[in-house]
Parts: C-alpha cells; structure tokens; sequence
C-alpha cells in the first residue's frame, strides 16, 4: 500500500552514516514526508528493515556500486526480489548505460560525482523504454561549494532538458548520508527550481513517480504478471465446463 | 523621515522556520550562515533582491522576511545552510505568510523543540 505523501527514495543511515534508522524516520516525519527509502551500499550488510511503523512506510533498498557493468546485471538479479528500491550508483557512462538497460534497476543516483553526468540523449531514450528513473541528488546542491556546485546545478540543467524531451522517470531525493541532510519536499522543490525545474514537476517528483516506483516492487493483492490477469478461479465459480477446454 | 506610500513600500513576505539541530545555536553564528550562504548561492545582486532579514530567534524557531516574489529563492538558501558555527542543522520553513503576526500564530504556535537524538519513533 502506497501514501498519497512525499517519499525521499535515497536515504542512508546506519552502518553508511552515523545515525540510526530511528533517527533518521524521526527527522523524516517531521519534515512531513510518507515514507522513505533506506538505500545503503550492497557491500555492506543490509538491515532486513520494511514497512509501516505507525502511519510512515520505510521501504528497503540497496545502491550498488558496481566497477564495471557486466558486474551490474548480476547484482541487480541478486537483490530484485529481496528489496523495495534497487538504486545504481552512476559514474562512468558504461555504468550508466548498463544501469538504465537493466528493467529491474529502479534508479540511477550520483549523477553529479563527475564533470560530465555521463547521462546522454541516448540513455535518456533507454531509460524513458526500461522505465529507469533518474534521481536528482540535491544533497549536492546543499553540500558542494564553489566551482564544484557551479558543476552540479549545470549537470541537472542538462539532465533536466533530457528529461523532458523524452519523458524519463525522475524523482527528487536529498541523498542523506546523515539525518541532518534531509530537507523537507518543498525545500527540495525549490532547490529543483534554481536549474529550472517548474513547481508541479517538482512535486511529481517527490510523490507521483516515487509512488509508481513503489507500487512497481510492490505489486497488488491477485496481482500475477505483467499482461496476465485471473478472468475465472475455479475455487469461486465452482462449475466450470470441463469439456470447452 | 517621511513613510512611503502603501503602493511603493517593498512587499515582503514572513517565513516562519524552526533549527532542527543537536545543540543549540546562537543568533549572531545564525545571521552570519544565511548571509554566507546567500551569498555564495545567488551572490551578491541574488541576495540582495531576496531583501532576506532574520527577524526573531528564539529558542529553535523564527521568522525571516524576504521580498515577495522571491520566496522560493529564500528557501532554496535556507536549505543550502547545512551546519551553523559547526553543529549541523536542518532549517525547516514551516510556513509562508504575509505578516509577522500571521507567521508566528500560525506556524509557530505550539512548536515543540525536536532534537532527532532523543526523540522515538
């Protein structure tokens, strides 16, 4: 079940950072959000932690580092169906480019690490048909200085205008390492503006494609396979004619 | 001094926010974190068109005004200030309003102090 309110996708906490899972909830229900993504590295050892404590979703996630790509597509199947939110950290193009061919990866995160996003029109096409959202990491707009944000308010310009062009999945995230680097949606939203991101795109990013994410790893009650549906369940009906099939 | 008239004073806006952080901070150490963070975020002309002034701190909340149109810019640099004199800090605007009085009777009534350290989910 999926909250109608803002998620932040990308949240690290204890062993990654300091701060424990508690800490980090309790920061993100006063800041208002639903529900947030516990996203650590895949070299560490996950925390088994999902679901709902008291009307706020924690959803479990995995950022996998890879160093090279045909890496990628095995630790991607390894965690598909044992967490929420399989995260790729980018950097290289090829990482990138395997990241957004992958269906079972969910978002490529750390766009801004590099002088170039390596993030191009041709993987903007390959993430828009695999449904790959693309996470605007506004941590880097708080915590970078100087020349190095000048670098990372220009990597999401440009990420932006693909983005639209070919209608990629995008989500906001604050990227926290701690629980004093979250901020609250709407400061997120007006961070996103400073590269031009208008307000409801903003929001779509912070509730409507966070939600379409979640709702994709967790699919509905019946739910057996994309295409596929019950039409009679012979437990219900009782009497099916045997002799038309 | 003469008062300008109703139709050429600056329009403003009030912000009302609270300092989500571990130890307390001070006034003046707040002051001087938003005006360097203007500053290296929208600059010197950026800043100076946000018009941003803290007005009352007390405590972990307060209100900052700043120039109507530029609402979004002001949380933008709110959000960029991550530590205060080196305790980390989260500022979180908990409301936008036309007057200091409707600011603080609405957004800063009954605020408790949150420190993430000793709180409980």
């Amino acid at each position: 079940m999926v909250r109608s309110g803002p998620y932040d996708l990308n949240v690290h906490c204890i062993p990654e950072s300091g701060d424990t899972i508690e800490e980090v909830v309790a920061v993100a229900r006063r800041l208002g959000y639903s529900g947030i993504a516990i996203t650590n590295p895949d070299s560490m050892k996950q925390l088994p932690f999902s679901g709902n404590v008291e009307g706020f979703d924690i959803l479990s996630g995995v950022e996998i580092r890879a160093d090279n790509a045909s890496k990628l597509h095995g630790i991607v199947g390894k965690y598909r169906n044992k967490v929420d939110i399989i995260a790729v950290s980018g950097g290289s193009e090829s990482i990138n480019r395997a990241a957004v061919e992958n269906p079972g990866v969910d978002l490529l995160v750390n766009l801004n690490i590099a002088q170039d996003s390596g993030f191009n029109h041709v993987l903007a096409k390959e993430a828009s048909e695999n449904r790959v959202a693309i996470s605007f990491d506004l941590g880097d707009l708080i915590h970078l200085k100087g020349g190095s944000r000048v670098q990372a308010v220009t990597n999401c310009r440009k990420n932006l205008l693909l983005i639209r062009k070919y209608n990629v999945p995008y989500v906001l995230t604050s990227n926290a390492r701690s629980c004093f680097d979250m901020r609250a949606p709407r400061e997120l939203a007006a961070l996103a503006a400073l590269f031009g991101m208008s307000g409801e795109e903003a929001m779509a990013g912070l509730t409507t494609i966070p939600h379409s994410i979640i709702a994709r790893s967790r699919p509905p009650a019946g739910y057996i396979s994309e295409g596929v549906q019950l039409v009679y369940n012979e437990a219900d009906t009782g009497n099916i004619d045997e002799g038309d099939r | 001094m003469k008062l300008l008239p109703p139709t050429l004073r600056a329009r403003t806006r009030y912000l009302a926010f609270e300092v989500i952080s571990q130890d307390p901070v001070r006034r003046e150490d707040l002051i001087r974190e938003l005006f360097s963070s203007a500053g290296s975020l929208l600059g010197d002309v950026g800043a100076s068109e946000c018009a941003i002034r803290l007005l009352a701190f007390e405590g972990s909340t307060g209100v900052i005004r700043c120039a109507h149109d530029r609402t979004d810019r002001t949380r933008a640099v709110l959000a960029s200030i991550s530590t205060v004199k080196g305790t980390r800090v989260i500022i979180h605007v908990l409301g936008i309003s036309g007057t200091v009085r409707g600011a603080t009777i609405k957004y800063l009534a009954g605020v408790d102090v949150f420190n993430p350290k000793d709180s409980h989910i």
